[in-house]
Parts: structure tokens; C-alpha cells; sequence
């Protein structure tokens, strides 16, 4: 595969790109949907293919074949060459990509048990033994839905720099949803597990008890009633948090959204945009995590990233193209979810530093406020400053007590005020909450977290 | 096509040979052109091909699935193989009662449109910048990023019972995201278009929508908390219709007892005000097609009419589960069909009955209330219960459209806010697979910073 990669790239070259890059990919999967006792899906996947992309002053060309025939590859070189012309004609600015060392590595993620050596029957086994722990839980629970997904892949990366990067990547997930109903009341929880790694993973405490955890939560919320809307000072979670750190500062501070004049946080690196106790990290080499990855999809090692520093603005995440406009070095932020998708800038594991307070600290100071627990989704417009991210569960904090239990609120705030608006952080830092974010059409593994933080004049959307 | 016929049902016989007796095959043939612009510059032009099979086998009835992103021999025999040793260790299911016998052949129009497939890269890159152009026509505009994606689709699908049908689509869909700028105020617009016909307007309307209302939310003030009625754009209405309607009739949530809708099959769920229909023949939309997911031919249904709930949308396992027929909502995923995921139940186009009521007269009747463009939340289909961020919406004042409110969300339960419809307006237009004119609510609580 890596004779075939170079001499696609060579081919691009010579038909006039300053710069080409491919991923090549051959991946096996398989997935594992159980409803309600019965398996709804047995799902197997083969995936291979290759996409190129071909730069030429300004302008970028893409093209995607699938299947691994070395003619196919030589043609998604020529249509990208192609293709990157039409764009140089009608481009209005002009740049280089900058040259970076080659890099040439041979990647493999830990993992003990390969999914592929594991029977479909003892992986269906796995994902009945979450269903069946959901329906014992609780005789209310009416409804189950158990997931089971692996990812086995090599895929080659490689440019006209010389860098050549080869990883064998295997990662696992474990997702299930149950429903409670009580007088006429329905409810949904859930619980996920997922890092990279082999099956091994599905033997740890967290993944054999996810089915629980969402039986347990659809329970916990048929005694819950709607959240009050208004503003509020709101203590987080450690998932809350994470999904803060993400959906509220993280896209804005990704480089192409710079670049596109679209995140309101252009300009200000090395200014105050936080509370002074705040550090917001992006951090792909924490080992054992689902965002976790050494080279990014560029080739380029990855590193952490302080976002912000202190309550300061320190950094964005780059990819090669808006490191060279940019003038910065390339760190490693670049993602793209398949061959078939060119990559662009993403997060991998968000997360707010710990503090100094304690977590029974934030909520005895408040008077009046409340606690979210748990997240669902999130979403973000860089360039309008506002953000949204929904939480599975609220509390009422009345006079530094914990009361009643309310569901479904989502928190909004805008960008540029709300890590201002921090109030305290707790020391207890926990990256917690494995997802895929979204962003233009594309999915990326990401893990989000912290510790518990209060925050000041949240808008908290709700029914009541 | 007839090539791709006959791969498909050639496919089903190598199943069959392998032991899978009840069997689907869909051989896709799909390519995508994209143009991208990013701060009003051409950033990048795309071509994919993406040719593919997806095999689904019933064994007892527990369903295997396998795909391959090739149409070449090794490749299908695995993928083959995979299927039926799937459908074989999963676990027997007498709920599935079998797959669609063949039927006579639907005539659709509108689902191919040749303008589109024959597009030059150079002739995507020249619309778009007209798009550009359009977006970029005011002072106060910073920054135009834009996109747009010409797809065309070759699908035949075929299956044990003998039903071979097959079928060419294609699809010309435009984006835009204005940035305008005030001093230290930044906001921006949006707005897309998405159609199986090549339409030479849309990126002129797509262009200057974003322009107006990226220039429109410069001025914005606060909102207090409280109860304010509510006028949903169509950009919100056929956001939130789509997974409320669409997605709380899928028969498998009603059977499972996951949807706010289950049991409420005949009643009163909304206002009289509102019928929602589900048309796959709808002339050049997106969801139209010429047969389902499975085969079945696609027929024009009532969801809701004048406020009562008339079905809930099936594929061939849930319609065989509650022993009645499917309605051809079996889906497999997007304007261009996917292979790569098993086919799930989708709404095709869902569409609102359109009333007399112009946007102007709305608005003068209102008062005082909440103009919502554009929100991106979903409901919990499980409770009913809808609460959103305001991504992009206005205060009413005075019987007049004002400025952009910041920082606030809605929330309702979903059947309060199909009861509350009390006025619909005359003039839709398609957005997230609902066509829906302007939709107005009497009263939603409204979460402010004020």
C-alpha cells in the first residue's frame, strides 16, 4: 500500500500540484443493535477506498475512489489535480502551504483482544447481557435499546512533503437506552462506553454496567417535572462541563473557523475571554480515551493544546493549510472521518482544568440556582457567539441543598461572557463522556469532561 | 440500469446459494460535485464516486446486514457471506412476516434531472460565486462562506420475492452563511436550498436571504422571561415538524412504546388548523422517489388531518407486526440513497396544508410576541416535550418584525404546540423534508436574559 501511496502522490505532482496528500483506508467493522430483547440488526462492514487532494496557489482539489485498484487511485489523483485548477482560477486569495518535516511511522493502538477474533455470537452475547440488565432493573422499563460497535482499519497517510504514516486503529463502543413509564409518563435514559481499544474494553466495569446506568437514569426522571425556564447560576457536572468546554469555546477556537471569518473569538488571542481560574485544554494524546490519536490525519504528531490559559486566549487548533496562513506550526488538530471526507479542523478530548474548591463547596454557597447533571447534545454558531447543550437531568439547589429533580433543560449562553461568568471549580476532574461530534457532515470521536464549575447568568430553556 | 438490475438479482441468487433464503440486495451507483467558498474565495472542488452494494438477509427472521464500497466479485462474495453469518447468529424474530412481493412499477416525475448530472465543475464554481456575489452585496458583510453539492444516483434493488426495480435521482443543493459586522457586533445569516432540479434562482435567493439576515441580527436586544405566542419560520417549523411528525409516527418507536404519539392513533393531537401529509411523488423533492427502501410503491398518505391523527408510517417488518400494510416509508437515508447503513423508516415529504393567512397579517395580529427562523434542537419523542435555543429570532413589537433577540429558548410539549396552531400562513417552502408555510403558535414559554 505504501509504494501504491507514494506514486499517487508522484502522479499528482507531476501533473502540476504544489502539494498533494491521501488516505488510504481498508477498514472491517462490525454492529450490534438489540431491541427489547431481540437483535434488530446484525450489521457488517467493508470500507475501502482512497481520497486524494491535490492543492495548486489557493486552491484546493478532492477526489474519492472506492476499492484499492491502483488505475482508480491514479485517476483520483488526475481528477484532483483537475479540480484544483478550477479552483486556483477562480480563487481570491492566495497561499502556500507551508513544508514540514516528512514523517514516517508505523502506528498501532493498544489493544489486547482484536474484535475480529472475537465471535459475532459472543459479541451478540455481550449486547443481550446489557438488554437483559435493563429489564431486570426495573419492571417499569418498557423499552430497551443495546449498541455494540467496533472499528478495525489500517489506513495510509501520505504527502508530497515525504511523510508517510501508517496506523492499524481499533476502537470499540457500547451505547444503550432504556425507557421508564409510570402513570401515563414516559421517560429515556442512556449510558455510553467507548474508547480505542480492542474487545477487552467490553469487560470493564463501565461498559458491563451502561445498561444499568440508563435503566437507572429513565427510573430516576419519572419522578422529575420540567425544568423552569429564566437565568439562573448553574453548577455543572463533570460531563456538563466537558460539554461546555466543547460546544462553548472549543468550535469557536478551531482555525478554520478563524480563517472563514466566522468565529467571534478572531482577534483575540491574548486577551481575557475567561474567569483568571480557567485553563480549557484540547488534548488527543491522552492515552486511553475515545478521542485519543498520536498523528493526526495529516500525518502531523499530535499535541495538546491550551486553549485558554489563566482566563487568557493562548491558542487555536490548526491544520496544515491554516497553520501556513496563519504563520503558526501545525498541531495536530486535523481530522477527517473516513477516506472519503477531506480533513478539516477538530476537537478530540475537551476538557476544563481542576480547580480548588470542592464540589459540596459550589453547590453550599448557592442561595438560589441549580445543578445539571449528565449531557445529551450540544450545538454551536462561532459566528453569531451563541451556543446550546442539553442536559439529561437538573436539581433544584435551594439554600445550598439539593431538591427537586427536573428534566430536559438546555443551557444557552454566548461565547464571549459565559467562561467569564465562572464562579468556581471544583478538584474533581473526570474525563468522562465519550461521543462523535459533528461537524460539516462529518463525525469524529471525541471525549469531553472536567470537574464541577458554577457559572453565573446561564439562560436555562424549559417548559415550566 | 439494466446492468445494475441485473447485478442486484444476480446477488440475490449468490445469497441464495449460500443459504439465505429471504434476502434484499441494493447496488448503488452514486457521484457527488461539490464547490466550497470560504470568506467569499473559492476554497476547493470535490469529486467523489462512490459505487457500492448492501445486502440484508432473514434468517427466521433475525436480520444480517453487510456492505462493500465496490461492485467488483471478491468483494460482494465476502460481503455476501457476512450477511447470511450474521443473519444466522442473531436471534429469531416472528414479528418479521416477510419482504414485499414485487408490485406494478409507479410512474414519479421530477426525480432526474439530466441539467444536473451534466454539470461542469467550472459551471458549479460560476454558480456559487453568484451566490457569492449576491451574499456579499452590502458594506456591513465580512465574510460569505458558501457551498454547493450536484449528486446523482443510480439504485436497483432487488429481493427473494422476485421484485426488481430501479431508478436514477439526482440532487442540486446550495448553502450560504453571511457574516455581517458592526463595530464589536458580529452576527450571521444562513439559509439553503435543496432540490432534485437544477434551479438557476435558488443561489441568488440563497445568497441574498443570508445577506438580509446577517445585516437583520446586528440589532438585538433582550427578551424577559414569559409566555409570548409564537411564529415558527418555515426553516423552524420543517426543523422541528421533521423529527416530531416524521419521527414520533415511525411505527417501530409507537410500537415499542417510545413516542409521545403511541396510542393516539384517531385522536385529537393538534388543532384543526393543522393536516400534514406524507408525498414521495411530490414533483423534484428531495424525499420523492419511486419506490421505498424495499420496493414498495410510494403513496401520497394523511399523517394528521384537520388535527387528528390518521397513521403512522411502516416498513414491511412493523407494517407485518401490526398485521396491516406497509405505507412505503421503509428509507434508505438522503436525497441520494446510502448503502452503507440498513434501511430504517423515514417520512419522504412531509407537507403542511397551507392556509390563507399572509407573513404580514400574521405578524399585525400578533402584537407582541417571538419570530422563530432558525433553531437546530430536537424533541424528546419519549415525553413530547420540545425546548430550543432561539438561534435566530426577533421580537414582535407593535404588530412589526424588530430586532434579533439573544440568549433565549422555547419550550412546549409537542401536542400544545399542534393544538396552539392557530393560524397558517399561504405561502411554503421546503426545508428539512417538510414543505410549510409560515406556522403561528398562540403562546410558548419564552426563556430570556432580560
Amino acid at each position: 500500500m505504501e509504494d501504491l501511496a507514494e506514486a499517487v502522490i508522484d502522479r499528482a505532482l507531476s501533473l502540476g500540484a504544489e502539494f498533494a496528500d491521501l488516505r488510504i483506508e481498508s477498514v472491517s467493522g462490525v454492529n450490534i443493535l438489540v431491541m427489547d430483547g431481540k437483535t434488530k440488526t446484525v450489521t457488517a462492514r467493508i470500507d475501502r477506498g482512497c481520497g486524494v487532494r491535490s492543492f495548486v496557489n489557493g486552491g484546493w482539489g478532492f477526489a474519492v475512489c472506492n476499492g484499492l485498484e491502483s488505475s482508480e487511485l491514479m485517476k483520483a489523483a488526475e481528477i484532483s489535480v483537475r479540480l484544483a485548477k478550477v479552483s486556483k482560477e477562480k480563487a481570491k486569495v492566495r497561499f502556500k502551504i507551508e513544508s514540514t518535516p516528512s514523517i514516517r511511522k508505523n502506528i498501532e493502538y493498544g489493544c489486547r483482544t482484536a474484535p475480529s477474533t472475537v465471535a459475532v455470537a459472543d459479541k451478540i452475547s455481550f449486547v443481550l447481557g446489557l438488554d437483559k440488565s435493563m429489564s431486570v432493573h426495573d419492571e417499569r422499563i418498557i423499552s430497551r435499546s443495546a449498541r455494540y460497535d467496533d472499528l478495525e482499519g489500517d489506513r495510509v497517510i501520505a504527502n508530497s512533503f515525504g511523510t508517510l504514516v501508517k496506523t492499524r486503529e481499533t476502537w470499540t463502543l457500547a451505547s444503550c437506552a432504556a425507557w421508564g413509564k409510570s402513570d401515563g409518563i414516559v421517560q429515556r435514559g442512556h449510558g455510553a462506553v467507548g474508547n480505542v481499544g480492542g474487545f477487552e474494553l467490553m469487560g470493564t466495569d463501565a461498559a458491563v454496567s451502561c445498561g444499568e446506568e440508563a435503566a437507572e437514569q429513565a427510573i430516576r426522571l419519572l419522578d422529575s417535572k420540567p425544568v423552569p425556564a429564566g437565568k439562573f447560576t448553574c453548577v455543572l457536572d463533570n460531563k456538563m462541563t466537558g460539554l461546555l468546554a466543547h460546544e462553548a469555546f472549543g468550535h469557536a477556537c478551531e482555525a478554520d473557523a478563524i480563517l472563514a471569518g466566522a468565529s467571534v473569538l478572531e482577534g483575540m488571542e491574548g486577551k481575557m475571554v475567561a474567569h483568571e481560574a480557567v485553563t480549557l485544554v484540547d488534548d488527543p494524546t491522552v492515552p486511553e480515551t475515545f478521542g485519543f490519536f498520536p498523528n493526526d490525519w495529516e500525518g502531523v504528531e499530535s499535541k495538546k493544546h491550551v486553549l485558554i490559559q489563566d482566563g487568557v486566549l493562548t491558542e487555536f487548533m490548526h491544520n496544515l493549510e491554516t497553520s501556513s496562513r496563519m504563520g503558526k506550526l501545525p498541531n495536530g488538530a486535523a481530522r477527517s472521518d473516513s477516506y472519503a471526507s477531506p480533513p478539516i479542523v477538530r476537537m478530540s478530548n475537551t476538557y476544563i482544568g481542576p480547580g480548588d474548591m470542592s464540589r459540596d463547596e459550589l453547590i453550599g454557597d448557592l442561595k438560589d440556582g441549580l445543578l445539571i447533571k449528565g449531557g445529551q447534545y450540544g450545538y454551536v454558531e462561532p459566528a453569531k457567539g451563541q451556543f446550546m447543550f442539553k442536559c439529561d437531568e437538573a436539581y433544584q439547589i435551594k439554600d445550598g441543598v439539593v431538591g427537586q429533580r427536573y428534566r430536559d433543560a438546555i443551557l444557552t449562553g454566548l461565547i464571549q461572557d459565559v467562561l467569564k461568568d465562572v464562579t468556581g471549580i471544583a478538584d474533581d476532574f473526570e474525563l468522562v463522556d465519550p461521543g462523535y461530534c459533528g461537524k460539516s457532515g462529518q463525525d469524529a470521536r471525541t471525549t469531553d469532561g472536567g470537574p464541577h464549575i458554577r457559572v453565573t447568568n446561564v439562560v436555562v430553556g424549559g417548559l415550566a | 440500469m439494466t446492468e445494475m438490475s441485473e447485478l442486484a438479482e444476480e446477488v440475490v441468487e449468490l445469497v441464495r446459494r449460500l443459504g439465505g433464503r429471504v434476502c434484499d440486495v441494493l447496488v448503488s451507483d452514486a457521484r457527488l460535485s461539490t464547490a466550497e467558498v470560504e470568506k467569499g474565495s473559492v476554497k476547493q472542488a470535490s469529486f467523489m464516486a462512490d459505487p457500492g452494494i448492501a445486502i440484508r438477509v432473514f434468517e427466521n427472521g433475525s436480520c444480517g446486514f453487510a456492505y462493500c464500497t465496490s461492485q467488483g466479485a471478491t468483494e460482494v462474495n465476502e460481503a455476501a457471506e457476512l450477511a447470511v453469518s450474521m443473519a444466522r447468529a442473531g436471534i429469531p424474530d416472528a414479528d418479521f412476516k416477510g419482504l414485499p412481493e414485487p408490485s406494478s412499477p409507479v410512474v414519479v416525475d421530477g426525480l432526474y434531472d439530466s441539467k444536473v448530472a451534466a454539470l461542469r465543475p467550472e459551471e458549479a464554481v460560476d454558480l456559487l460565486l453568484s451566490l457569492v456575489d449576491e451574499a456579499s452585496a452590502a458594506e456591513k458583510v465580512s465574510s460569505v462562506n458558501a457551498g454547493l453539492t450536484v449528486s446523482t444516483g443510480e439504485v436497483a434493488l432487488a429481493n427473494s420475492n422476485g421484485l426488481s426495480a430501479a431508478q436514477r435521482m439526482t440532487s442540486f443543493d446550495v448553502f450560504a452563511e453571511a457574516v455581517a459586522r458592526s463595530g464589536d457586533i458580529m452576527f450571521s445569516g444562513m439559509d439553503y436550498a435543496s432540490s432534485r432540479k437544477l434551479d438557476m434562482d435558488s443561489p441568488l435567493k440563497v445568497g441574498s436571504s443570508a445577506r438580509e439576515h446577517a445585516i437583520k441580527g446586528l440589532t438585538h436586544q433582550k427578551i424577559q422571561t414569559g409566555d409570548y405566542p409564537v411564529i415558527l419560520d418555515p426553516l423552524a417549523a420543517g426543523y422541528i415538524l421533521s423529527a416530531a411528525i416524521g419521527g414520533g409516527a415511525n411505527a417501530e418507536s409507537v410500537q415499542r412504546r417510545r413516542s409521545y404519539l403511541a396510542g393516539r392513533l384517531g385522536t385529537a393531537v393538534g388543532s384543526e388548523k393543522l393536516s400534514v401529509y406524507d408525498d414521495p411523488t411530490l414533483e423534484w423533492a428531495i424525499g420523492s422517489t419511486s419506490f421505498d427502501g424495499e420496493g414498495v410503491a410510494p403513496r401520497n398518505k394523511s399523517v394528521i388531518e384537520e388535527g387528528t391523527l390518521k397513521t403512522y408510517l411502516y416498513d414491511s417488518y412493523t407494517a407485518g407486526k401490526d398485521s396491516i400494510e406497509s405505507t412505503g416509508n421503509s428509507s434508505r437515508g438522503g436525497a441520494i440513497w446510502s448503502y452503507r447503513h440498513p434501511p430504517g423508516i423515514s417520512s419522504a415529504n412531509l407537507v403542511v396544508r397551507r392556509g390563507e393567512v399572509s407573513l404580514d397579517e400574521m405578524v399585525q395580529d400578533c402584537g407582541k410576541g417571538v419570530y422563530l427562523r432558525v433553531t437546530f434542537d430536537s424533541p424528546n419523542l419519549a415525553t413530547g416535550e420540545f425546548s430550543c435555543l432561539i438561534m435566530e429570532g426577533y421580537a414582535i413589537e407593535n404588530g412589526e418584525i424588530g430586532p434579533a433577540i439573544r440568549q433565549s429558548t422555547m419550550g412546549i410539549g409537542l401536542l400544545d404546540l399542534f393544538s396552539r396552531i392557530d393560524l397558517v400562513g399561504s405561502c411554503p417552502r421546503h426545508a428539512f423534508g417538510v414543505e410549510t408555510p409560515v406556522i403561528r403558535v398562540s403562546s410558548a414559554r419564552i426563556g430570556g436574559s432580560g
